[in-house]
């Protein structure tokens, strides 16, 4: 922890001298445009960190990293996708210490088509908290892109910028994150006594 | 809860294009395939509300957390803190700035009357103090009324009169290693004003220790004009006409010690002797039997005979 607030300290520093040479920018400009999207950025760090901690470390970063290039920031243009940018850009400096690449590879796989899970039941009163547990049981790789495209209603477009992806990727990998999403809210459902139809292929058998 | 047309060509197409028609990332004309479709498709219409349920139920759960006010907090100290400048934020600054602006204005005011003020001051000290150098410069330098070898006292005590005899003893004693060859009341052409003068000889050269009447010439106030002081009189100082004058007041008169000795050290010898000067005039002022200046006769530019 001590680590971390040290290197947080020497960004700090590099900012203060940054902004030393644009005088002209003002905190509470910054603050206009790029506050109003915490809460996005919170949720979104929240469901992608490995804990609470970490997920507000994040977005601490991004918001200092944020001030620190403001400059280069041009009004007018989309804030809160340049924050996630950042957001990812941050998020995969902190994911190269969890080292899940083996995982990932083995998730990402064959494309498998169209989902070929019909009707899977999930429940109409479904809790928030059970389709956050199933959320975070999809790998981070496809969580994120779902989280991007489904909750915060980026474009495919967006998302390859920010996540520095190609656009097929983006693609399947949301194809991928939105299947694996809902067989584990079929579980979930299967937990509330909800059995998918019985000439449906069961979730997770299919492809 | 059937899968119809599972396997048609069709729905598999459908199927294909979901995910992009629930991003709203297809094309228009594929749009409307897609809807034309799922119109006839009960299965590929189920599928997608399945999808669709499950992104509101998504992006309700995600809505429903709460992103921490501390955290919030915390970001906003931290982003105030990196705002450059030595005034913190930055609305601060601007008010700082316009402030700084009035002060400086303000000051510049200040100083442009302040700096009026000293150089009139300066002009008064110099207009007071040339009145002992132009009488140095006239009876003593140009007029040479003095002898090589001194007067005797006697006769000195005698051309100063009653009233000024007294001061002859102080500046001699007061200039040591100085000579007083002359001592006499005159005045300097074009001008009634009177002077008792004192023409010494020392260090290589004459300096004139020299009395007047103040007759409403007054040195200014105020320490920025003040050169010296010694025994709480104060000493002003000039340059004039190649001549250093050091001058001070008593109560009714005004004196100088002029010579074309340095600055400092016509400062040091008037130091010595505007004390006891002051307080010998001072003295004599309050003495009812003291003669005034004008009961002397005197001779224009030139010692009395």
């Amino acid at each position: 922890m001590a680590a971390k607030d040290f290197r947080l300290d020497q960004r700090h520093a590099t900012i203060e001298m940054d902004l030393f040479f644009h005088p002209k920018l003002r905190v509470e400009d910054f603050e206009a445009a790029a506050m109003p999207h915490f809460p996005d950025l919170h949720r979104t760090a929240r469901l992608l960190a490995q804990d609470s901690t970490e997920a507000e470390d994040l977005v601490q970063e991004v918001y200092l990293e944020a001030w620190k290039s403001f400059h280069r920031f041009q009004t007018g243009t989309n804030c809160r996708a340049w924050l996630f940018k950042i957001l990812f850009h941050r998020l995969h400096h902190f994911r190269r210490r969890w080292a899940k690449a083996a995982k990932m590879e083995a998730l990402e796989g064959p494309e498998d088509q169209d989902g070929l899970i019909a009707d899977t039941p999930v429940p109409q009163e479904i809790r928030d908290e059970d389709v956050l547990t199933a959320l975070r049981k999809v790998p981070v790789e496809f969580r994120e892109v779902v989280l991007l495209a489904d909750v915060q209603e980026f474009s495919y477009k967006e998302i390859a910028e920010a996540m520095k992806l190609p656009l097929g990727t983006v693609m399947s990998r949301l194809s991928r994150g939105r299947k694996l999403l809902r067989q584990e809210l079929a579980g979930v459902a299967h937990s509330y006594g909800i059995t998918p139809a019985k000439d449906a292929p069961r979730a997770g058998e299919s492809a | 809860m059937n899968v119809r047309n599972f396997d048609s060509p069709q729905c598999s197409r459908v199927r294909r294009y979901l995910d992009a028609y629930l991003s709203n990332e297809l094309l228009v004309e594929t749009t409307s395939d897609v809807l034309r479709h799922l119109e006839s498709c009960e299965a590929c219409s189920r599928e997608l509300q399945a999808r669709t349920r499950v992104r509101d139920a998504l992006r309700k759960a995600v809505a429903s957390q709460i992103a921490p006010e501390e955290l919030r907090q915390s970001i906003h100290r931290r982003l105030t803190k990196t705002q450059p400048g030595f005034w913190g934020g930055s609305r601060q600054r601007t008010w700082a700035a316009a402030l700084a602006g009035v002060v400086v204005v303000v000051l510049a005011g200040v100083i442009a009357q302040q700096w009026i003020r000293l150089r009139q001051g300066r002009r008064i000290v110099a207009s007071v103090l040339a009145l002992g150098v132009s009488d140095h410069l006239q009876c003593a330098i140009k007029g040479h009324n003095y002898p090589e070898i001194a007067n005797p006292p006697e006769q000195l005590r005698q051309k100063l009169g009653p009233e000024y005899a007294g001061l002859l003893e102080v500046v001699q004693q007061k200039l040591p290693g100085f000579e007083v060859l002359e001592a006499h009341i005159c005045s300097v052409q074009g001008s009634p004003r009177k002077y008792v003068h004192f023409i010494t000889r020392g260090r290589g050269t004459i300096l004139s220790v020299i009395l007047t009447k103040s007759e409403g010439e007054q040195l200014p106030n105020g320490s920025r004009f003040v050169s010296g002081s010694s025994g709480r009189v104060s000493l002003y100082e000039a340059h004039l006409n190649g001549m250093n004058a050091a001058g001070f007041e008593s109560k009714e008169y005004l004196g100088f010690v002029v010579s074309d000795l340095s600055r400092d050290t016509t400062l040091q010898i008037a130091g010595e002797l505007a004390p006891p000067l002051k307080a010998a005039l001072d003295a004599g002022s309050r003495s009812e039997a003291r003669l005034d200046l004008d009961t002397f006769s005197f001779v224009r530019g030139a010692t009395q005979p």
